[in-house]
C-alpha cells in the first residue's frame, strides 16, 4: 500500500524533494515559515528528483529514477498514481503547463524531452537531438515558452522553444558550468538558474537577453524556484534550501530538513493560478 | 494513536536505534523519518541515491551503504549512478561499460582505468572495406579489428605489402608483379 499525501493548508508553499519524500514549507509573504515545514508525501522506496505543481487541480507531479516513472498525487490527500511507467530511464526535470494541461520532462539517459497530457496520455517526444545531460525544465504557459538546461560538461547550455517544440534556440552557452536548476517567474518575466560549476545564481530576461549575476560562490546547487522577490535553491553540500533575495543579491535564510540527505527538486505551489490563456488551452 | 486511551496506544518505532517514525494517515503505514546517514526506505532498509548496500541484510548478509564504485567513470553531477542494492553502475561515461564501468563499451578500446580521459576508451573505427563482416567491434585492449585476408593495420585500413584492392571488400589480392620487371 502506498502512503497517501497529507492534506496541505491553503496558501503558497515550497515543495521540496528529498529522496523518498516530498516536504512542504509554507510561505509567509515571500519568506519560509520553517517552523511549519512538514512532510507532504512519503514514497520511501523511491528516489524523487523533479517536482512540479498543478495550481488548478492542486496536484503534485514528480519524477522517480529508482523505478523510472512519473507520478502524481492530490494535495488534498489521496493516493499517488503513476501516470507514466514505460520507456523512461532517468526522468529528472518536470514542468507543468496549467493552461494547456500538459507536463514536460527531461530524461538524461534517453537524452530526450517529452510531453504528455496530465494523465500521461498523448505522450510525444519533443526533442531527441543535441541533448547530452538535459536536467531542469520550466514552462511559461502565458507566453507559450519552454526552457531547459543541459549540463553537458563539453558544452553546457540553456535552451528555449515554443511549447509545441518549434522555434528551438540556444539562449545561453557562454560562461556556464553545470546548470542544474532553472526557474521562470511569470510576474517578473525573469528566467533564473543555478550552476554547480560556476557556483552562481544568475537571471536574465529571455526577451532582452540581458544577463545578471545574482550571487557567486555558492556551494552545490541542484534546483531552484522563485516567488516574489525571492529565489529558493536546494544545495547538495548544505542539504538545505537557501533563500536568495534577487533584488538585493543577498542570501537571507536557509532551511535544513531534520533528515540530512541530499535535496533534489524544488517548486512553488502557488495558492492561485496566474490568470491567462494560451494556444494549447483553447485548441 | 494516543487518543484511544489504552496503554498500548503508543508503540516503539520499528526503526534502527529506535529513531523516529510517522504514521501515514489513511493507510496507517509506519514510515521511519530519521534513518541513519546514507540510508532511507520505510524501515531504513535502502541506501540513498549514489550509495549501494543492504544495510538490514534483507537480501543476504548485511552490507553497509557505500558510495557507488564505478572506477571513476561516472559523473558526480549525475543522479542514479548505481543500483542501490547491487551497486551495478548505471551511468558509465568516457565510453566505458560493465558492472563497475571497468571495460570499454562495444566499438571502443583502450584502458578504462587510465588516469587521463583521453587515454581511456577510443573508438575502434574499423575500416569497413578491410574488416570481416563490417564489424564495428575490436579487441578491447589492443584495438585490433578483425581484418579480411591480407589486410593489415589496427583498423584494417591497408593491404599487406605485395597486395592491393582493399575496396573489393573481400580482402586484398596479390599484386602478381613479374619479379624481373618490378622495382621491389
Amino acid at each position: 500500500v502506498k502512503p497517501d499525501t497529507i492534506p496541505l493548508p491553503p496558501g503558497t508553499h515550497l515543495l521540496i524533494a528529498q529522496s523518498g519524500k516530498i516536504d512542504h514549507v509554507p510561505l509567509d509573504g515571500n519568506d519560509m515559515r520553517k517552523s511549519d515545514a512538514k512532510a507532504l508525501l512519503y514514497v520511501p522506496d523511491k528516489v524523487v528528483i523533479g517536482v512540479a505543481y498543478d495550481c488548478l487541480e492542486k496536484m503534485v507531479y514528480w519524477t522517480d529514477i529508482s523505478s523510472p516513472s512519473i507520478s502524481r498525487a492530490s494535495l488534498g490527500g489521496g493516493e499517488p498514481v503513476s501516470i507514466i511507467k514505460t520507456d523512461l530511464e532517468s526522468p529528472e526535470g518536470i514542468a507543468l503547463d496549467h493552461l494547456g494541461r500538459t507536463i514536460f520532462w527531461t530524461d538524461s539517459q534517453l537524452d530526450r524531452i517529452e510531453v504528455a497530457k496530465l494523465d500521461g496520455s498523448q505522450r510525444r517526444v519533443l526533442f531527441d537531438t543535441d541533448l547530452v545531460n538535459p536536467r531542469a525544465i520550466v514552462a511559461d504557459p502565458m507566453r507559450g515558452n519552454l526552457y531547459w538546461t543541459d549540463w553537458n560538461r563539453e558544452a553546457p547550455k540553456i535552451e528555449a522553444s515554443y511549447m509545441d517544440g518549434t522555434n528551438r534556440r540556444i539562449l545561453v552557452k557562454e560562461d556556464l558550468g553545470l546548470p542544474n536548476g532553472l526557474t521562470f517567474d511569470t510576474y517578473s518575466s525573469l528566467l533564473c538558474w543555478v550552476d554547480a560549476g560556476t557556483k552562481r545564481v544568475e537571471c536574465m530576461d529571455p526577451n532582452q537577453l540581458g544577463r545578471r549575476k545574482i550571487l557567486e560562490g555558492i556551494q552545490y546547487p541542484f534546483s531552484i524556484t522563485s516567488y516574489g522577490k525571492n529565489l529558493f535553491y536546494t544545495d547538495w553540500r548544505r542539504d538545505a534550501v537557501v533563500t536568495v533575495d534577487r533584488t538585493t543579491s543577498q542570501e537571507t535564510d536557509n532551511f535544513q530538513p531534520h533528515k540530512r540527505t541530499r535535496l533534489y527538486g524544488i517548486t512553488t505551489a502557488l495558492a492561485q493560478c496566474p490568470q491567462g490563456h494560451n494556444y494549447c488551452s483553447v485548441n | 494513536d494516543a487518543t484511544t486511551g489504552s496503554s498500548s496506544d503508543c508503540q516503539p518505532c520499528p526503526c534502527p536505534g529506535g529513531s523516529s517514525c510517522a504514521i501515514v494517515p489513511k493507510t496507517k503505514e509506519v514510515v521511519c523519518t530519521s534513518c541513519p546517514a546514507g540510508t532511507t526506505g520505510k524501515r531504513c532498509e535502502l541506501c540513498d541515491d549514489g550509495y549501494f548496500g543492504d544495510p538490514l541484510g534483507e537480501n543476504g548478509p548485511a552490507r553497509l551503504c557505500r558510495l557507488c564504485q564505478c572506477s571513476d567513470n561516472i559523473d558526480p553531477n549525475a543522479v542514479g549512478n548505481c543500483n542501490r542494492l547491487t551497486g551495478e553502475c548505471l551511468k558509465c561515461i568516457y565510453n566505458t561499460a560493465g558492472f563497475y564501468c571497468d571495460r570499454c563499451k562495444d566499438g571502443f578500446y583502450g584502458n578504462p582505468l587510465a588516469q587521463n580521459t583521453e587515454d581511456k576508451c577510443k573508438a575502434c573505427s574499423c575500416n569497413p572495406y578491410g574488416t570481416v563482416n563490417l564489424q564495428t567491434n575490436c579487441n578491447q585492449v589492443t584495438g585490433q579489428c578483425e581484418c579480411l585476408p591480407h589486410v593489415t593495420e589496427r583498423d584494417c585500413s591497408s593491404c599487406q605489402p605485395g597486395f592491393y584492392n582493399l575496396q573489393s571488400r573481400r580482402g586484398c589480392e596479390r599484386c602478381n608483379c613479374h619479379p624481373l620487371g618490378s622495382t621491389n
